[in-house]
């Protein structure tokens, strides 16, 4: 995926991009799409479970990792509310790995560990250009419980991704995780999406 | 002597009990009491300067982002002659908002409920269906526009004041600004901020992140022990007591309550530690360790922009961390990448009140403005894996605050006290050129305390 810096923080090389956009989908029900499937339920339970070692075998080491900010706005520039000159996560294999290995140590801010449950829903896939790489657009509705905090933090997510087959399992090789809150309602991003 | 608050809560307590001068304590209560809340806006909050955003995000006429001063929403907007103007994006006709979005470009503001319109300076135009004059019969349009801020633009920053014959910004800054000038002011073309800010909600007072923003540098040590272990400061996890890497620099602080942590790179990261400046010219020793956010080709402009001493001061012992009191964040500090990409992060915070028990936390990531494209993608990275939202250091601060703050309801608990009581003194070092309050050695509790008293001075004010 190819990034590029805005010159200034203006706002108008962001792009109205939503959902799929390989035409060649993969159905409902097909053997990939049901793989696919499956790789996702699996994946949100390594992560609600915590087990970060086989999060990490699901990860391609090329990955792009990022959440643009969403902005509001309105008339003509309505739609373009995607503003990838600013992110919530900025990431790929290497400082993942990282962010893992605190989480293994010193990490406050999920030790004691919050209790997760990602909710993974609406789940489209389509074929990529590349042989065995597939566009994989998600929903994503995580319930986070905190402490003794009776009051759960939540948020939604649109994900889209591109899963890669690699002998016979799949690997991620990106995410763009697209927020619904300009003004995120959860106090911070200490855990994957 | 210290002069009495005359400032008393209606159950009876004075602000002298709750900021307890004598002994340099806080008591926890004032972390989450509604009543104090409500006369910090008027007190703080429309009485003193306020950041709400850069120059580059607003580069054209018409260009706007909105705001917050506390809990006013406000335009802050571009006119036809390049000024920078900041109004209450509140209609003066029912109240509505008037402008529904974050950003953009508009060449006037039309309110959607009645249609009034306002230009970006905030001057009324007038209302639909003008031979009705629905803006009514006898009234001087002059007096329809939208309530006004005054406004500073200092290195680019947007401050604004609803203070108008207040104290000047150069007045607010006091003696901090000749450090503050060596972030802000450097450079031909100073920051930019690389895209509109991450915002989140903390539920925790304002304070809270607030106090801790006037250089409360002890936390680092055991809060983010995972800069630590991760290898990068100074030190190993079995040692950062005894090494405590990053803790000894000199601290600058002023009445105003503004604050920074000056440190020396080789003192706080291990891949630094090597580097001697020993017989090394100024000039040198920025080519050898440029300061965060400065790249080998800016260098000459600093001795332009900069002062001699200004430029000495940064080229050994760069301010990194503080705050500009009330509510915000300076972090301009080393951020050395394991890929060899672009060392830095340059990133301010506003914490802004959202209610006695909710504070919004506004993330801006800057780079130079005259730095490759290539730089500028790595210190966002650096800045976004440090800092904010998912930042691996303030994460923790974020899990922190609204504990702090849950405790301080409980009737045993919210009598309980802040201790600001490991002081240094104000103390000169040998060959320090700047002024202000001066705290060398080990990072203690002067300059927070500094932050009450500045708190103290305004709550007493009416
Ligand atoms: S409230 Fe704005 S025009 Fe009526
Ligand atoms: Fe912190």
């Amino acid at each position: 995926m190819t990034w590029k810096t805005q010159s200034t923080a203006s706002l108008d090389s962001t792009n109205i991009l939503r959902g799929l956009t390989s035409l060649k989908r993969v159905p409902l029900g097909s053997p990939v799409y049901n793989a696919i499937l499956e790789t996702l339920f699996n994946e949100a339970a390594a992560l609600d479970e915590r087990r970060f070692d086989d999060w990490t075998a699901m990860l391609a080491t090329d990955l792009i990792y990022t959440a643009p900010i969403r902005l509001t706005r309105t008339g003509p520039t309505r739609d373009r509310d995607v503003m990838r000159s600013m992110f919530h996560f900025d990431d790929d294999y290497n400082s993942i790995l990282m962010r893992i290995g605190r989480l293994h140590k010193s990490a406050w801010a999920e030790d004691p560990p919050s209790r997760c449950r990602r909710f993974i829903t609406n789940v489209r896939v389509a074929e990529c250009g590349t042989e065995g790489e597939y566009e994989v657009v998600s929903y994503l509705f995580l319930e986070r419980s905190r402490g003794d905090n009776p009051e759960n933090e939540r948020m939604s997510a649109e994900r889209r991704d591109v899963w890669r087959e690699v002998n016979g399992s799949f690997k991620l090789a990106t995410r763009e995780i697209i927020v619904d809150q300009s003004v995120l309602g959860m106090a911070n991003f200490a855990v994957f999406l | 002597m210290l002069q009495k608050s005359s400032l008393t809560l209606s159950d009876g307590t004075k602000l002298d009990d709750l900021i307890i001068r004598e002994s340099n304590e806080v008591s926890l209560r004032v972390m989450s009491d509604k009543e104090l809340y409500d006369i910090e806006m008027e007190r703080v909050f429309a009485k003193t300067w306020l950041l709400l955003a850069h120059d580059t995000e607003i580069p054209n006429s018409g260009d706007f982002v909105v705001r917050d001063m506390a809990e006013d929403n406000v335009i802050i907007a571009r006119d036809r002659e390049g000024n920078v103007n900041v109004s209450l994006n509140v209609c003066p006709h029912r109240g509505m908002r008037v402008c529904t979005a974050e950003a953009g470009n508009k060449p006037i503001h039309q309110c959607i409920y009645h249609g009034w319109a306002f230009k970006p300076d905030g001057d009324f135009i007038g209302a639909p269906v003008e031979r009705e004059k629905m803006h009514g019969n006898d009234v001087d349009k002059k007096t329809l526009g939208l309530k006004k801020a005054r406004v500073h633009v200092y290195g680019g920053l947007i401050f604004a004041t609803w203070n108008i014959d207040g104290p000047s910004f150069d007045e607010f800054l006091g003696d901090s600004k000749y450090y503050f000038d060596q972030l802000f002011c450097r450079t031909d073309s100073g920051l930019e901020l690389l895209g509109p800010p991450q915002r989140f909600i903390v539920p925790c007072n304002w304070k809270i992140p607030g106090e801790q923003s006037a250089s409360d540098g002890f936390h680092t040590l055991t809060l983010h022990r995972s800069l630590m272990e991760g290898g990068i400061m100074g030190g190993t996890a079995e040692s950062i007591y005894d090494q405590a890497p990053g803790m000894y620099g000199v601290d600058i602080s002023c009445p105003q309550g503004h604050s920074l942590r000056c440190l020396e790179a080789a003192q706080t990261f291990k891949m630094f530690s090597d580097i001697s400046f020993e017989g090394k010219s100024v000039e040198e020793r920025l080519n050898m360790l440029p300061p965060p956010g400065i790249t080998p080709e800016l260098i000459p402009q600093l001795f332009k922009n900069l002062s001699a001493d200004q430029v000495e001061q940064l080229a050994t012992i760069p301010p990194q961390v503080g705050g500009i009191f009330p509510n915000i964040l300076v972090l301009f500090i080393f951020a050395p990448r394991m890929d060899g990409g672009s060392s830095g992060a340059l990133a301010l915070h506003t914490y802004v009140p959202r209610g006695p028990d909710k504070v919004e936390f506004v993330n801006f990531i800057f780079a130079e403005k005259d730095v490759p494209e290539q730089v500028k993608r790595d210190m966002l990275q650096n800045s976004v894996q440090a800092s904010g939202t998912s930042g691996t250091i303030e994460q923790d601060d974020a899990d922190v605050w609204p504990q702090i703050m849950r405790n301080s309801r409980g009737a045993a608990s919210k009598t309980m006290t802040l201790k600001y009581k490991a002081l240094h003194g104000h103390e000169r070092p040998e060959g320090w050129k700047g002024d202000g309050l001066l705290y060398p050695g080990f990072t203690k509790d002067d300059t927070q305390w500094n932050w009450w008293l500045a708190y103290h001075k305004l709550m007493s004010e009416a």
